[in-house]
């Protein structure tokens, strides 16, 4: 079972998608942390988000690549927090970055490989898509990635999940 | 308090102005949000100003979505666009009803 929750920046997809999980009663609650802390500003984020989980008794994995080798007990529900910080993650992690089809495809691979260890999955991503303005031509790449990525896990999930303004709206 | 949100240009005040009568509305939360934003004060300072400002009568709320893009290069477009987000929430909360307006046609999604 695949959910998966799409908003903007500062929509409370998170708080949303955490709710979700903590609505349900598995064993286990694991907490698949993508994004790597490099300054300041990112710590802050990372501490706010650990913040709003605090209590919640979610076990928190560390994993900004490679999330099919993420060691998941059974009776799970993942909660992968987020697409955008994964794609950005596994497209620049070599040299020569990855084309965005390659880069869709093998964490598309990963996903699949990740939601048969869970017996829940809910995978939080970001609309970065109506801002109108043009971009380099690496970000159109990273933005062709995570929209191809978003169209395809909204295809494979059970449901799916517009946040607004906290508010979740079922698509 | 109601809130109507949505894009820019998608007809949001046009739509509040002939869905809800009797009311007061305050325009373009978003910007008076910025402009304090810009001054140096902070998300819970803006909030509860917003809150005294509304807090008199039925009034209805309108400011656009603006976490819908690219992570911005700008320090300040970042904290902007996030604080922004965090106040609507909290409105939103607070909101007898929530409308999100797109292409002229309103929902009423709380």
């Amino acid at each position: 079972m695949i959910t998966l929750v799409y908003g903007g920046s500062g929509s409370g997809k998170s708080a949303f998608a955490e709710d979700l999980v903590c609505k349900t009663d598995y064993p286990n609650r694991y907490y698949l942390a993508t994004m790597q802390s490099f300054d300041e500003e990112s710590d802050k984020r990372i501490k706010r988000h650990r913040s709003l989980r605090d209590g919640k008794g979610f076990i928190t994995i560390e994993c900004p690549v490679d999330i099919a080798n993420a060691i998941i007990d059974k009776d799970s529900i993942v909660l992968l927090e987020c697409m955008s910080n994964l794609v950005a993650n596994e497209m620049f992690r070599e040299e020569s970055p990855k084309t965005f089809t390659e880069c869709a495809d093998k964490i598309l691979d990963d996903v699949k490989a990740l939601s048969k260890k869970a017996d829940s999955l809910v995978i939080v991503t970001n609309n970065i898509f109506e801002d109108g303005l043009s971009f380099n031509e690496s970000t159109k790449e990273y933005m062709r990635a995570l929209g191809l990525i978003n169209e395809t896990l909204a295809k494979i999930s059970n449901e799916v999940y517009e946040v607004v303004v906290g508010i979740g709206i079922k698509l | 308090m109601i809130l109507v949100i949505g894009g820019s240009y998608q007809g949001k005040t046009e739509y509040a102005l002939k869905t809800f009568e009797e009311v007061r509305f305050f325009n373009q939360a978003h910007l008076f949000i910025k402009k304090r934003l810009s001054e140096g004060r902070n998300q819970d300072d803006i909030y509860a100003e917003l809150k005294a400002i509304t807090s008199d009568g039925q009034w209805v709320i309108i400011a656009d979505e603006i976490g819908n893009g690219v992570v911005p290069m700008d320090e300040a477009d970042r904290t902007y666009r996030e604080v922004a987000g965090r106040i609507l929430i909290e409105l939103a909360k607070e909101a007898d009803e929530v409308h999100r307006v797109i292409l002229g046609i309103g929902q009423r999604i709380k």
